[in-house]
């Protein structure tokens, strides 16, 4: 046993390969699952009960189970139903990349919901008490005091939401999907060379972690360009 | 719902795994946690890289990489190990059951480092003045003061790491732990009905989540039964 660093130079471009298709899983995904999560937040504050209580049991539903079974329910189970392989969602679900991506967007948008409704939850009352002295109406208020505030409170959370789904876009390997960590087992299973394999494979996740919070943290310094440091 | 007769006992005891994971990596979460924290605490500059590095590294890498790293790895470390004492050895293999808890419980682990490290950061220092003014010892000072005070802090966040360490166990299936989601890709390849097989799976699931959240309530509740309230 010893560590090859020769399969390393083999191996990295075939992974760097799927790049683009956890790229694509990322993206795609990270922004339905954005859109989701806006709906349900505004579901959530909207002050009826029966939204509410929708958006809340479909928050604990989605965040109460684990990723894997949603992806296997969503690729293997839907197609045992006669009326899903006859609608007209049957050529997205077909396709493994559809159910991923369809799969991490519903189970994102649980959680980034509620990163959302922290960030709205902690807007000064004042200033919205102030909105209101200057006669602004409710959705105005929503939309020129809280949106932008909340948005900047909810960005340090939402970024490691935004890295738990880089990490999940891994998952998608286990429906047959080519992305990066799809690609390193076909290797891993041919070689048996799981140290080499994975590690390196290990190292461009963490890069590309590292480069998604340094992103975010330009976009939280630009937002908050207007406040006072503290400290 | 006749297709699940036969297959109730199956689960039941995949369930029973499931809680036999929970139990085994919790143990090893906090462990791992509190060994991270007390070395990104200590002055010691190479025990708070290594922390650091630790943090980093699983924080940044997909779950499923690190469980299919430390299986595959350690059977292939395990066999070269055994070959030298016995070359007719041909494999030998970690349990999937501990090589996956050990992986799930070095993921959570690394998150838990970074809450314990912020509750024990967390402890006001007039409390730990006080305990000095009454003659405490430095571990006196740790049971009686440091420990109650920062477990208040570290509870919610801390019941978020029980929660991932249950989903996790899910992850552990692919290199064939079987817990409940072994026991649906079974019952599936016999009866054909995915979507029934998972969806028990998914509710199986979600009752975990359910007693831990639960369970994490009461405990705050019991826990803070003596502060006043802040807000």
């Amino acid at each position: 046993m010893s560590f090859d660093f020769n399969l390393i130079l083999q191996s990295l471009p075939q992974m760097l390969a799927g790049l683009g298709i956890t790229l694509q899983l990322l993206l795609v995904s990270g922004f339905l699952g954005l859109l989701l999560a806006i709906l349900l937040l505004l579901m959530r504050i909207s002050g009826k009960l029966y939204l509410d209580l929708i958006a809340q049991i479909y928050i604990y539903i989605f965040r109460g189970t684990p990723i894997l079974v949603q992806i296997f329910i969503i690729y293997y189970g839907l197609p045992q139903f006669e009326a899903i392989r006859e609608s007209m969602f049957w050529h997205i679900l077909r396709e493994p990349t559809g159910c991923a991506i369809l799969a991490l967007t519903l189970n994102t948008g649980a959680y980034v919901s509620e990163i959302l409704r922290g960030g709205v939850l902690s807007v000064d009352k004042g200033l919205l008490e102030a909105g209101s002295a200057l006669g602004m109406s409710a959705r105005q208020k929503f939309i020129y005091i809280t949106t932008p505030l909340a948005t900047r409170l909810s960005l340090p959370a939402y970024s490691n939401d935004v890295i738990s789904l880089l990490k999940s876009t891994a998952l998608a390997s286990t429906i047959t999907i080519t992305d990066m960590t799809g690609i390193a087992r076909t290797i891993v299973a041919d070689t048996y060379a799981p140290y080499e394999v994975f590690i390196s494979l290990a190292m461009v996740y963490i890069i590309f972690t590292f480069g998604l919070q340094k992103l975010f943290g330009v976009i939280e310094r630009y937002l908050s360009r207007h406040t006072v440091r503290e400290e | 719902m006749e297709v699940l007769n036969g297959w109730w006992d199956d689960y039941f005891w995949g369930a029973i795994i499931v809680a036999e994971v929970f139990i085994a990596s919790l143990f090893l979460m906090i462990l791992f946690g509190l060994i991270g924290a007390g070395a990104k605490l200590s002055g010691n500059r190479l025990a708070q890289k290594t922390a650091s590095a630790y943090t980093v590294i699983f924080r940044g890498t997909p779950e499923i990489l690190v469980i299919l790293l430390l299986y595959y790895g350690s059977a292939i470390t395990l066999t070269a190990i055994a070959q030298i004492f016995n070359p007719e050895i041909r494999f030998v293999d970690v349990p999937p059951f501990w090589a996956g808890t050990i992986a799930i419980s070095l993921i959570v682990g690394s998150y838990a480092t970074e809450t314990f490290r912020g509750a024990f950061l967390g402890v006001n220092p007039g409390s730990i003045e006080a305990a000095r003014a009454l003659g405490m010892s430095t571990l006196q000072t740790f049971i009686y003061i440091r420990i109650p005070e920062m477990w208040r802090i570290a509870l919610p966040p801390f019941g978020n790491h029980m929660l991932s360490l249950t989903k996790d166990t899910a992850l552990i299936s692919i290199i064939g732990l079987n817990e409940t989601l072994f026991v649906a890709k079974q019952a599936i390849t016999v009866t054909g009905k995915p979507f029934t097989m998972y969806i028990v799976v998914g509710v199986i699931y979600l009752g975990f989540s359910t007693i831990i959240t639960l369970s994490v309530m009461g405990i705050e509740k019991f826990g803070n039964r003596t502060t006043v309230g802040t807000r």
